[in-house]
């Protein structure tokens, strides 16, 4: 929140309006301080107040329900067939005919490095002991995958053809990444039964937005002249998009596709959760549920190695048109039935028991080992972090700053000070002729002062509307207002603050590291050889894997779960900035060379204003995932709308449920918009 | 088909005979595995009965929370450890929609409680005695409680049995809600290898008693007229100033079972097992590395007597 209040500062055109905006803002945030102590409703919305939202939701949410269920168990039944084949296959076939398979098909699409790369990874899940469990696992991979491309793809192409919906279906694939599963958890298993498919549905709709949007900017920056030419070659709509324009765009589609196989591989886990099916998913359930660090991890691994042998096998696919010798292919794949049969004949036929159980054990006790050393340390990061950090910014100074954390209590004339301290800078800005940040600044300090998780809800409403119509408009100042009501008379008010304050506080550094990390990323190939195969596992792995650690080190607590979210969210912001920079045409850079900018000039005058579409969709993707996050880290025991939701789960409150994860998404959407709206100010300053 | 096994079914119990028919025993019966290995104990044990009155067996992997609609749809037809303390509501919903059946007690017998590791007692002299906990809160404290002590309680979900108690006792501890069950195994896993101070709301039968050496605190004992009469107990302002109310373990199934399966029915509401047979069957597996099926395979051999009998009034 506070990133963006601070970005108008710079350059506006519509600086009046700005500072309209600024001034309400301001106005409003006095006056709450002012009237606070006389009027309570200013800080705590009254629960006399609300609405019954939650329980109206839920009667609506089963009539309808009840209505379109038979429509969804024959969609069940159709997809329990593809289902059931493709686990009859990966299930029923012997391990070295798999493996053969595999590499064979890594041969053909590689040469010998994906051969040997898919050989590698199959063999260390042969060898981890969890051979059946991965192959139901890849089973419903398979099936999802494609569901989710498929799903994805046409709804990009739609929000092509038909820009009227597009700002509705942009919005719809939020909706679809931030509201979380276990919101709808129990209305998915009344509308699809029980077991895989659910989890298959599940996956779906989770893995179909990275696709879409991939999708949509990939048609968008079709070269103008390109499609020119397929219009004037006489080719219909049809052709054109088939034959000319997804093909130009293949490269961004393929971005998606990969994001889709992860988003797919990273639900694995929800579908555990669900039942109905002995995956690796479950495993992970299980160990994490002893708290079992090193056996977690291993079968988290398992997922990742999928993850990252599809995502390379996936990528030379796209890539290179050369293929390999057939005959090498057919060797492989015979090799693997020869196997297949002589160990079959040795009567040996079921997967070997796992040999990395000591290594997991191991893993497990130098965990035990570390935290039992550097307790201290650990302690006083968490520390530091929670005092100086973290609990001002949920409670504000005035609570947060007592005797046993800075060492003195802060009094209400210390408040008086800061207040007239900033109001002096303030006024010294406004007076040098940059009055924006004068107001950022005092609006800024105020919200310290006060703490994001008690702001007055009239201040927070005012100031959300007054920056989405300075972002983008009357419209969104509208939605904005109208939204965050929604949430006012739900009564998940409190709760929706709580959240904002830890997904925002994980953004703001997601950002800064993230773009970071990016940018080192883009200009060191071995930087990136490293990043890279992190950024996967971050990505695929089951984050429930790093809740033993997080939680061992740094307890139960909001430490952990900022952790927990910025290790997932940090993730697009790497990937898209990278993407963005190194994407860059040749022939901009060769014309930048040539005239003689140096590497660096490159770097800020024509790479990053290239990539800045890029990096905004990964500053998207990252507040997607850092709200979608807010689900996980309740598992660490957040309070906020994380907890309603396994509240609502425990209760099997569907109203509630949906109502939480409805607020999660609005203020995911706003945040969003927002950031976007002022991007797009600095790309038309920018003259983009 | 169904219909006539009923009726035999009727004619038998009309006659005075115990035993049932075994109905449709071609047919899988699918037995909930949840994500515990005590639950995974219990109904292997329930599994194995029921194949050797002639029945087979299906074990289905079922979130503990959420598997009532599938029950009650019929496509899982029961689940042998559900914890009253810890139970979906949509149990209830699902039993009073008339697709659910409560099978009676499984007799393990639980407790639940304020735990620590034994290495706390050295931190706050006086303890198992709760009011040690009165003048022990400072060091119990951490960032987010100061200045009052830290009392990690259950997951929300589950309820708030631990913040109750440091309310109903007027102890200077506030509760934070773990989470989930991992997020407990690892504070107590932290807390034994730093052995730093712990205070939390726990339960037995759990492998995690033994293996971090747990201990309850002694609270007054838990009775109706604690929870219901504010001036019951040390604490003459409040409810709950005592121990936890003690939960019951029991077993549900899908309301078709009796028709499908008679004996098998009988079989389900009659099984039961104890802490004492249960407890090193989970030692067994998770702290000796056994696999489930083994560890009850040995156990039914060595037991035939606990769970023949059960067996043999259903079917013979």
């Amino acid at each position: 929140m506070t990133a963006s209040r601070e970005l108008p500062a710079t350059s506006m055109p519509g600086l009046s309006r700005g500072k309209l905006a600024a001034l309400l803002t301001l106005v409003t945030g006095a006056a709450c301080l002012l009237l606070q102590d006389f009027a309570p409703w200013i800080v705590r919305f009254p629960e006399a107040w609300t609405l019954p939202a939650t329980e109206l939701v839920g009667a609506g949410l089963d009539a309808v329900l009840s209505a379109i269920k038979p429509v969804m168990r024959a969609w069940s039944w159709l997809l329990s067939y593809p289902m059931s084949w493709a686990n009859a296959v990966l299930v029923g076939s012997p391990w070295p005919l798999i493996i053969g398979a595999f590499t064979a098909a890594g041969w053909y699409i590689g040469g010998f490095r994906m051969a040997s790369l898919t050989f590698l990874g199959f063999g260390f899940v042969l060898l981890s002991g969890y051979w059946s469990e991965s192959m139901n696992t890849l089973s419903l991979v398979s099936v999802s995958v494609p569901l989710a491309v498929l799903a994805g793809g046409s709804l990009g192409i739609l929000a092509n053809e038909v820009p009227r919906i597009r700002a509705a279906l942009l919005a719809t694939l939020d909706a679809m990444q931030t509201i979380p599963t276990f919101a709808y958890l129990t209305p998915l298993l009344l509308l699809f039964g029980f077991g895989p498919v659910v989890g298959l549905v599940a996956s779906a709709i989770y893995a179909a937005p990275p696709m879409a949007r991939n999708v949509i900017l990939g048609l968008e920056r079709v070269d103008p002249e390109v499609k020119e030419a397929s219009i004037m070659s006489g080719a219909h709509r049809w052709q054109q998009l088939f034959l000319v324009e997804i093909p130009a765009a293949s490269q961004q589609i393929m971005v998606g596709v990969n994001q889709c196989l992860m988003a797919s591989l990273s639900m694995v886990i929800i579908a555990a959760v669900i039942g109905g099916f002995n995956d690796i998913g479950w495993e992970v359930l299980l160990t994490m549920r002893k708290a079992q660090f090193g056996q977690a991890f291993l079968a988290g691994l398992v997922i990742v190695i999928f993850a990252i042998v599809i995502d390379r096998l996936s990528g030379s696919l796209a890539l290179e048109r050369k293929r390999h010798d057939r005959r090498v292919t057919w060797g492989l794949l015979l090799s693997g039935a020869v196997g297949a049969v002589l160990l079959a004949l040795a009567g040996a036929d079921t997967a070997p028991d796992g040999v990395f159980s000591a290594a997991a054990a191991a893993v497990d006790d130098g965990l035990g080992a570390f935290t039992a050393t550097h307790g201290a340390t650990l302690d006083g990061i968490k520390n530091s972090a929670m005092f100086y950090g973290l609990l001002p910014l949920r409670i504000g100074l005035d609570q947060a700053v007592l005797p046993f954390t800075w060492g003195f209590q802060w009094t209400p004339a210390m408040s008086l000070w800061l207040f007239a301290i900033a109001a002096l800078v303030g006024l010294g800005l406004a007076a040098t002729g940059r009055q924006m940040a004068g107001a950022g600044l005092l609006i800024a300090v105020g919200v310290v002062e006060t703490g994001i998780a008690e702001l007055p809800w009239p201040f927070v409403i005012v100031g959300t509307t007054a920056l989405a119509w300075v972002a983008q408009g009357t419209r969104l100042a509208v939605l904005s207002a109208a939204l965050l009501g929604l949430v006012l008379i739900s009564g998940l008010w409190d709760r929706a603050l709580l959240s904002l304050y830890l997904s925002g506080a994980a953004v703001f550094a997601c950002v800064v590291a993230g773009g970071a990390l990016g940018l080192l990323s883009a200009v060191s190939a071995i930087a990136w050889m490293i990043i890279r195969p992190v950024c996967d596992m971050l990505q695929t792995i089951p984050l429930f894997v790093f809740l033993i650690p997080t939680l061992m080190f740094f307890q139960i607590g909001e430490f952990s779960a900022f952790l927990a979210i910025c290790a997932y969210a940090v993730v697009p912001m790497i990937r898209y900035t990278r993407h963005g920079l190194v994407s860059t045409p040749p022939e901009m850079l060769e014309a930048a060379v040539s005239s003689g900018a140096t590497p660096w000039q490159t770097m800020t005058d024509v790479r990053m204003p290239y990539a800045a579409p890029a990096i905004l969709l990964g500053l998207n993707q990252t507040i997607l995932y850092a709200f979608a996050m807010l689900v996980i880290a309740a598992l660490i025991g957040t309070t906020g709308l994380g907890q309603s939701i396994y509240l609502a789960l425990g209760q099997a409150d569907v109203g509630l449920g949906v109502s939480a994860g409805a607020a999660m998404a609005i203020l995911a959407f706003i945040a969003d918009r927002l950031a976007q709206g002022f991007a797009e100010e600095r790309r038309k300053a920018l003259g983009l | 088909m169904i219909k006539t096994v009923t009726t035999v079914a009727a004619v038998l119990a009309a006659s005075g005979v115990q035993a049932a028919e075994l109905g449709a025993a071609d047919k899988p019966i699918r037995l909930a595995i949840n994500e515990w290995t005590g639950q995974h104990i219990s109904t292997h044990v329930a599994g194995e009965m029921l194949k050797a009155a002639g029945y087979q067996v299906e074990y289905v992997t079922a979130g503990y929370m959420n598997m009532y609609q599938a029950m009650s749809d019929g496509e899982l037809h029961a689940a042998v450890e559900i914890w009253s303390s810890n139970v979906s509501d949509d149990y209830a919903k699902k039993v009073e929609g008339g697709g659910v059946v409560e099978l009676g007690d499984l007799g393990l017998d639980a407790k639940e409680g304020i735990a620590y590791p034994a290495h706390v007692a050295a931190l706050c002299p006086g303890l198992p005695a709760w009011e040690a906990l009165k003048d022990c809160a400072g060091t119990f404290a951490t960032a987010e409680t100061l200045p009052a002590g830290r009392l990690v309680d259950y997951p929300a979900d589950w309820g708030t049995p631990g913040a109750d108690r440091m309310t109903g006792l007027d102890l200077p501890f506030k509760a934070v809600p773990a989470g989930s069950e991992g997020a407990l195994i690892a504070e107590l896993r932290a807390s034994t290898e730093r052995e730093s101070p712990l205070l939390i709301t726990f339960w037995q039968p759990h492998w995690a008693m033994s293996a971090y050496d747990v201990q309850f605190v002694d609270l007054p004992v838990g009775n109706e007229e604690c929870f219901n009469d504010p001036a019951w107990g040390p604490n003459p302002n409040a409810v709950n100033d005592c121990d936890f109310a003690p939960s019951r373990i029991f077993k549900a199934g899908w309301v078709g079972i009796e028709d499908m399966w008679p004996a098998a029915f009988e079989i389900l509401a009659n099984y039961t097992l104890s802490v004492e047979d249960q407890q090193p069957m989970m030692g067994a597996v998770d702290v000796d590395g056994g696999s489930v099926e083994e560890v009850v395979a040995d156990w039914m051999a060595g037991n035939e007597a606990k769970w023949k009998p059960v067996v043999d009034a259903a079917t013979r």
